[in-house]
């Protein structure tokens, strides 16, 4: 593998649902070769996607798991990964984004900015991923790219500037303008694979040259050369080019191209932007924490020949075993090369080197740095670092969500049961959202996840899979509970009738934080807590946190603050300390007002305006508090909040009451307090089984 | 009739319980309830607004129009959002109509608003309030060309015949005061008669037209009898004057007020 950096990319697709993804992905890799023949998402050839290489996912026409892949288009190595659009799929996407350099923000020309538009675009700004925009579906009917790029603006607040206009649009489109050649791009040849070049229609020229000064206007501002040049009236293609890469890079300017995947026009056009305007693995700056020195931050340097720094980002269990996604961010990994996982410190010997292609794969020697690739039998854990020998560098950990719905899953026979617990073991290590415990009382196997369908996708893929079949029961809502108040305790543990005796007294109060989950405190003066206790009161605190008393759900923000106690010469021990604790905290917990909270979750459906009174009906019935509604012409989007507990099998309530036209995203948003009628029912609830399991 | 479905819709569903999902009963005072009803009515009191009206009365009557004018970028939209919060905080329903900004941007000018209005107080009550008032406050968002009086109205009846949504004040934002507004003011006027609420404008104003005698811009020339109070925001050397060019306080209260830049917070000149 030659590795010239500045002719590498690492991009990733990534946009709301269904707006052709991973049709675009299939495109580019036809167009650079890769594969010879073009098959749709959910295609009538019964082939399916490319990208798609999930039975499942082709099935559903949904994308599940990002999928690598790597291509090369006009002398630059181009790694791309297409992730999932649906928002319980999310995690896909923020590790997709926390290893690529730059990403193709796709939109539909017809459904505009919508909401996983906003959330994907609020997890680019997190990991700092400059972006490029294709505006896609420009032959729908009701396409209008420029009502796009003003909502890019609008909503999502970014600096939007056209490189293109599109000739024709919705049945008549025919190409586009390029605005920074001034020439008209057809797109010829059974798949559009042969691209012709003519001059503007003159119907267009004004509109072009128009949209062109617009263009020079946003990039003269990185760039004084083109601001000079654009007084002097001759700008040049490669000094427009070099003004906007500047922008982009520092994510002040968004350019914007235009097209339609489906119909194959505009593709190669955004592989020559995705080559000149999105950055190189060198022009990132990336860093790790120097576990050594206080977590200070090192900056990676992008050359093959230094120590090796590679972050593993993706997990997945095949039939030949561990398949370790990495990105090399500096030095490089190779064949029979010893590197050293900077979480536990094992010595690592790396076996085989794979170059991923979706569900294929292909071996090489190296992975130099900024290149992504896979490794295999490697035990490791997503999100852990590996460095050479010798150094102690930590790469920042990716965001991970906490889930918000779970599910009983009882298998239906002696071989399910063997095979399920195979595939949960399988599926919580490749997705961290994913998760999986036993209920001590009832003996059921849990599962949480993001939403609805994260659990249906997992549920399915265990019977295909693994062939274990499981029954389900009603999903159940990540309740929680938390006070509302400051509770204080003053507990002495005593047992002193025989045997070694246990002494210990803790007094402090506990109160509600919105910062954290659990914050501890020690304001002990004087001793009356000896030191080498303090830390076993914290830790019979946190034990506490697990089961709350109120309900027997996970304690979240609370602040323990402990000012004075008693200590026994003999008596008080560890075990002591750890027994007083518990029971201070639930003297303060009686006395702080617990209340049990909810996940809320954001709702925003976009539904045609003659059913906006039906929809918003529907969303009030479930608890939802509707914060606006926008009017887009005929469609009309609807923003609310509703508690997850009441958006089960919302889906087919909003099919029935709009005819199937409108469609609605759920992401979570917050917990709240849930209404004390319904605090009732639940504790009524929780009583009841309790009593069933006894 | 109207008036007893809103104060209905206000109690909520249970009416056994009082904002906070607490049980009320007449007979018991709720200490945590009364410093939450003393946070909300030290702002109310603390908000400059109530010198350009009476004292916990609202500065417009039922089927009464009001206006903000300014020059562009002067601050109609913190004004009207501050118009909103004084109510909202009185318990009534405010509906926010923009024909400029996004659903976003609106609630995000709320959020900001609002908490440079109570920055000083106990962040959890703070909070608190903020969930509380959110259920009072609904924003709708037309384009300007989209936007008619029949379409708002059927918009809201969507709304209302479910029992969603009753507004007991409509903010508009944005609404074009060209050429033909005076049929559609008048129709929004009957409509604000009918469903006794009043209604705010932002209008915005230019630098080149002078106003008449009286203060009131050429925008509003011919309509200024449909306007109950007009209210002004002038830039005088450093500050932004807020003034009632009519209605409002007569006694010479209201003529100190300014918009404080840093926070585009109404407040009194001595402050």
């Amino acid at each position: 593998m030659i590795n010239d950096l500045t002719n590498v990319r690492n991009i990733g697709i990534s946009a709301h649902i269904d707006s052709g993804k991973t049709t675009l992905t299939e495109r580019i890799l036809f167009y650079t070769n890769r594969i010879h023949t073009i098959h749709d998402v959910k295609g009538k050839d019964g082939v399916g996607a490319t990208m798609d290489s999930m039975e499942l996912e082709k099935e559903r026409g949904i994308t599940i798991a990002s999928a690598a892949t790597y291509c090369q288009w006009r002398d630059h190595k181009i790694n791309i990964i297409d992730t999932p659009g649906h928002v319980d799929f999310t995690i896909e996407v923020e590790r997709s984004l926390r290893v690529l350099d730059g990403a193709v923000l796709v939109l539909c020309s017809v459904g505009g900015v919508q909401s996983q538009s906003i959330t994907v675009d609020r997890q680019m700004k997190r990991y700092k991923v400059p972006c490029i925009a294709f505006i896609n579906k420009c032959d729908r009917s009701g396409a209008n790219p420029f009502r796009v790029m003003n909502q890019l603006k609008r909503k999502l607040g970014h600096n939007a500037v056209a490189l293109q206009i599109p000739i024709g649009l919705e049945a008549d489109m025919e190409g586009v303008v390029d605005l920074v050649s001034m020439k008209a791009l057809y797109f010829d040849g059974e798949n559009g694979e042969l691209v012709r070049e003519e001059s503007i229609p003159d119907t267009l020229l004004e509109e072009a040259e128009e949209k062109r000064e617009e263009l020079i206007d946003s990039a003269s501002m990185f760039s004084d050369e083109l601001m000079e040049a654009a007084l002097e009236g001759n700008v040049t293609e490669d000094l427009l080019i070099g003004a906007i890469r500047k922008g982009t890079l520092t994510r002040e300017l968004t350019p914007v191209l235009m097209g339609s995947a489906y119909k194959n026009k505009g593709v190669q056009p955004l592989l020559d932007a995705v080559t000149e305007l999105l950055p190189c693995p060198s022009d990132i700056e990336n860093q790790a924490l120097d576990m050594d020195n206080n977590e200070t931050t090192v900056t990676l340097a992008s050359d093959s020949d230094k120590p090796v720094v590679a972050l593993a980002f993706k997990l997945e269990d095949g039939k030949y075993g561990q398949l370790t996604y990495i990105r090399v961010y500096q030095g490089s990994v190779s064949k029979g090369s010893t590197i050293v996982n900077a979480r536990s410190g094992k010595k690592v010997k790396v076996g085989r080197l794979v170059r991923m292609h979706a569900d294929q794969m292909e071996d090489i020697d190296t992975i130099p740095s900024g290149y992504i690739g896979a490794l295999f039998g490697i035990e490791c854990a997503s999100g852990d670092t590996f460095t050479a020998k010798d150094m102690h560098l930590s790469m920042t950990s990716m965001y991970v969500p906490e889930p918000v719905i779970s599910l009983a899953i009882v298998p239906k026979d002696k071989a399910s049961q063997n095979n399920m617990s195979k595939a949960l073991n399988r599926f919580t290590k490749e997705d961290p959202t994913f998760k999986t415990y036993v209920n001590q009382e009832t003996g059921d196997t849990i599962v949480s996840g993001m939403g609805e369908l994260h659990l249906d996708v997992y549920i399915e893929r265990m019977r295909r899979e693994y062939n274990a079949d499981v029954e389900t029961g009603m999903p159940r809502v990540a309740y929680r509970e938390t006070i509302t108040q400051r509770g204080e305790f003053n507990y002495t543990h005593k047992k002193q009738t025989g045997g070694s005796g246990q002494y210990g007294r803790v007094a402090g109060y506990l109160e509600p934080t919105a910062e954290n989950d659990f914050e501890f405190e020690n304001k002990v003066t004087g001793g009356s807590i000896p030191t080498q206790f303090i830390s076993s009161c914290e830790k019979g605190f946190k034990a506490c946190l697990a089961k709350g008393p109120k309900m027997e759900l996970p304690v979240t923000g609370i602040r323990v603050l402990i000012n004075d106690g008693a200590s026994h010469a003999v008596d008080s021990s560890e075990m002591a300390f750890q027994a007083a604790a518990r029971g201070a905290f639930l003297e303060g917990y009686a006395r702080a007002k617990a209340v049990i909270q909810e996940p809320i979750m954001t709702v925003v459906v976009e539904t045609p305006t003659e059913f906006q009174g039906a929809v918003m009906g529907t969303l009030n019935q479930r608890r939802g508090m509707i914060l606006g509604s926008q009017d887009e012409g005929a469609m009309c989007v609807i923003d609310a909040r509703v508690p997850l507990a009441d958006m089960f099998g919302y889906s087919t309530v909003l099919r029935s009451s709009t005819q199937g036209k409108a469609q609605f995203t759920m992401e979570f948003s917050d917990y709240k307090q849930v209404p004390q009628s319904i605090a009732e029912e639940l504790i009524k609830k929780a009583q009841e089984n309790k009593k069933n399991v006894a | 009739m109207k008036t007893d479905q809103k104060k209905a819709i206000r109690l909520g569903t249970n009416s056994r319980l009082n904002g906070h999902g607490l049980p009320a009963y007449d007979n018991i005072i709720n200490l945590k309830e009364r410093s939450f009803m003393m946070l909300k009515k030290d702002l109310t009191l603390r908000n400059p607004l109530r010198l350009l009206g009476k004292e916990n009365q609202d500065i417009l009557p039922k089927g009464g129009f009001g206006a903000v004018l300014a020059r562009a970028g002067v601050g109609k939209t913190a004004i009207m959002v501050q118009l909103s919060l004084e109510t909202l905080l009185r318990g009534k329903n405010v509906l926010h109509v923009s024909l400029s900004d996004p659903v976003n941007k609106v609630s995000l000018w709320y959020k900001e608003v609002f908490h440079n209005l109570a920055d000083q107080y106990n962040a959890q009550q703070v909070n608190q309030l903020w969930e509380s008032i959110l259920h009072h406050r609904f924003i709708m968002t037309f384009k300007v060309e989209g936007f008619s009086v029949p379409k708002l109205e059927e918009r809201l009846a969507d709304l209302t015949e479910q029992n969603i949504f009753l507004p007991d004040m409509i903010v508009i934002d944005g609404f074009p005061f060209d050429d033909g507004v005076e049929a559609s003011l008048k129709q929004l006027k009957a409509f604000a008669e009918d469903h006794d609420l009043c209604i705010w404008f932002s209008v915005r104003t230019h630098r080149h037209e002078k106003p008449q005698p009286d203060g009131i811009p050429p925008e509003l020339t011919h309509i200024d009898d449909l306007f109950e109070v007009v209210i002004q925001l002038q830039s005088e050397g450093k500050n932004i004057h807020v003034k009632a060019t009519k209605g409002g306080r007569t006694d010479g209260l209201a003529s100190g007020l300014i918009l404080d830049p840093s926070t585009m917070l109404m407040v009194t000149e001595s402050d």
